[in-house]
């Protein structure tokens, strides 16, 4: 049988001593790299997206699968590269420029990583400028930001706005926080709206597909 | 009827002559709005700045409250970092300081507005550091700020408002001293620890609680912090909340419930999944419902209204639009769900934000006061 059901299922359990070790039994039992992130690592995170958004699982419950997720990355990662396996798309997130919030960032992060992309994470406090660098310095297909303020939302109609005359094709973008609304995210001419983090990576997957193809 | 014979009224579910009035507001509104009364703030020099203390309400010889003649007035605010000493500055620039507080806490504040800090690290963050630091926790009176809690309190009493003791609950002591990641992670991996934590920060939150009332700061009713919900729901699952926190509330209520004290409880975010929970453990209002969180008085005053009260709700996204239509009608329809009840008290659904204009303010509350009478 193979290993990476019990790669998936020590990710959904946030077991971070046995996911490194199943990674491991998966690539000495001559298991593609691409196959335990994909089928192992992935798919176990995929389910634990599910059930937060089916509010089976909860914050504390994501936090400690994402933990098992990275521990096995960290066996992973240096056979992804050898195998020239690379993260279907990238990611720049970051909250805007006048507001500090991050543990809903956090959890959108590690969403998007277990949806399967390259996360850069900008941090908070980001302004437009910041968030076009870093669309400059590789390629991005999304660019996902939040706000937990009504006061600093404005602030991502400005960012989207400038994203939009500033970068030519402009990645996909997309918003959320506590404050955001999917009319606001149509207001100001965002790609995406993600209510959650679950959602929020789901749409992520679509915008970027959608853009790809 | 005065404010304290009004609130205590409500808070009962008995029928008061109006709806009381109570609300908060943002720094930047307060400084604004101030500005416009001809009353600004007074600076404080000697606070220390771990929040936006150096210009707290309460430290003002006048509060909006006062101003507003709104029906409660909150008091004692213990200060439960494990050293009570001034933070550490680490960086600095004309927005932020990056500073280590007396809970170990690496924070990043901004220095004109308020709003949550950036979490940037805890130094507490494994029980053997816990058991290291856990003896600093000890209640005394320098957890209070008496000079200025005293001349407010006094202030209160002399216009007969209700005065609550106001204080944290132990999710939201301890997110300041582990963040919310470690305490949530060590909720499923290291639960004997979390429960040390709470038990000692509700031992001494009680502890602190008689201290104030030996000192003859006696209190009407309680307000108790806990912001444990975002925007969708809860932090963590019901399950986990009758594990943690559930016996530790229920405690920490009794203490007042034994004082004939009402317990207003406050948590931002979607707590709908658990109310009951919270009901169960003594919380007679709750506030701020967040319209935004789908925490609408309307639907949970039908559903709750028998066996429990509420502060707030009042959406400030409508208020933001200072159309004074838009605003009557918020105010409306609201108070027509919530005041068959009777356990209905006005609040903004969270703080009055810097886009409110002082008009669209003095135009709410006429309504609130005009729509809210029972006679």
């Amino acid at each position: 049988m193979s290993v990476l059901p019990e790669i998936a299922q020590a990710v959904i359990d946030g077991d971070e001593q046995q996911a490194p070790k199943l990674v491991e039994q998966a690539l000495s039992d001559g298991v593609a790299a691409k196959a335990v992130l994909q089928d192992g690592l992935l798919a176990g995170m995929s389910e634990v997206g599910r059930r937060f958004r089916d509010g089976e699982f909860f914050i504390p419950e994501v936090l400690i699968a994402a933990e098992a997720m990275k521990a096995g990355m960290e066996v992973l990662r240096p056979h992804l590269v050898a195998q020239g396996v690379k993260a279907e798309a990238t990611a720049v997130i970051g909250t805007v420029r006048g507001d500090l919030h991050d543990i809903g960032k956090h959890l959108v992060g590690t969403m998007l990583e277990g949806a399967g992309f390259e996360v850069v994470d900008l941090g908070v406090d980001v302004s437009a400028d910041k968030f076009i660098e870093a669309c400059r310095e590789r390629p991005v297909h999304l660019v996902a930001m939040s706000a937990l303020l009504t006061t600093t939302m404005p602030q991502m109609e400005t960012t989207v706005k400038q994203l939009r005359e500033g970068l030519d094709p402009p990645p996909a973008i997309m918003i959320g926080g506590a404050p955001v609304t999917q009319a606001y995210a149509d207001q100001i001419g965002a790609d995406g709206y993600g209510r959650d983090a679950a959602t929020g990576a789901e749409v992520a997957k679509d915008l970027c597909f959608k853009k790809a193809s | 009827m005065t404010s304290k014979e009004r609130v205590a009224r409500t808070l009962a579910r008995r029928q008061p002559d109006r709806v009381p009035i109570y609300d908060k507001f943002w720094f930047e509104t307060e400084r604004q709005w101030r500005e416009q009364l001809g009353c600004p703030f007074v600076f404080h020099p000697e606070r220390s700045r771990f929040d936006w203390g150096a210009t707290s309400p309460e430290t003002q010889s006048r509060t909006l409250w006062e101003i507003f003649d709104l029906d409660i007035t909150e008091v004692a605010w213990p200060d439960y970092r494990l050293r009570l000493v001034e933070p550490t500055v680490i960086e600095e620039t004309d927005e932020w300081v990056l500073q280590r507080d007396g809970n170990e806490a690496v924070l990043r504040w901004w220095k004109h507005k308020m709003g949550t800090p950036e979490h940037v690290a805890f130094g507490i963050d494994t029980p053997e550091k816990w058991t290291e630091l856990k003896p600093l926790l000890t209640p005394s009176r320098e957890r209070v700020r008496w000079d200025e809690f005293w001349p407010l309190y006094r202030r209160a009493r002399a216009a007969e408002r209700f005065i609550c003791f106001c204080t944290v609950e132990p999710f939201e002591m301890v997110k300041d001293v582990l963040g919310h990641e470690i305490m949530l992670k060590a909720m499923l991996k290291q639960p004997e620890w979390i429960h040390d934590i709470f038990d000692t920060y509700t031992r001494v939150a009680i502890r602190m609680f008689e201290l104030v009332e030996a000192e003859g700061m006696t209190c009407d009713g309680a307000f108790i912090y806990g912001d444990m919900a975002y925007n969708t729901g809860p932090f963590m699952s019901p399950k986990h909340f009758r594990e943690f926190l559930k016996p530790y509330h229920k405690r920490m209520f009794a203490e007042f419930h034994k004082r004939g004290m009402p317990v207003i409880f406050h948590s931002d975010g979607d707590i709908r999944l658990v109310l009951e929970d919270l009901i169960e453990s003594g919380v007679d209002a709750i506030n701020p419902l967040e319209a935004k969180a789908n925490m609408d008085v309307r639907e949970l005053a039908p559903a709750y209204g028998d066996r429990l009260g509420f502060v707030g709700g009042i959406d400030v996204r409508v208020l933001m639009t200072n159309d004074p239509d838009k605003v009557r009608e918020e105010v409306r329809s609201k108070l027509a769900a919530a005041m068959p009840y009777h356990g209905y008290i006005y609040h903004s659904d969270h703080s009055v934000p810097p886009g409110v204009t002082l008009e669209t303010y003095r135009t709410l509350l006429d309504e609130v006061r005009r729509l809210g009478r029972y006679d």
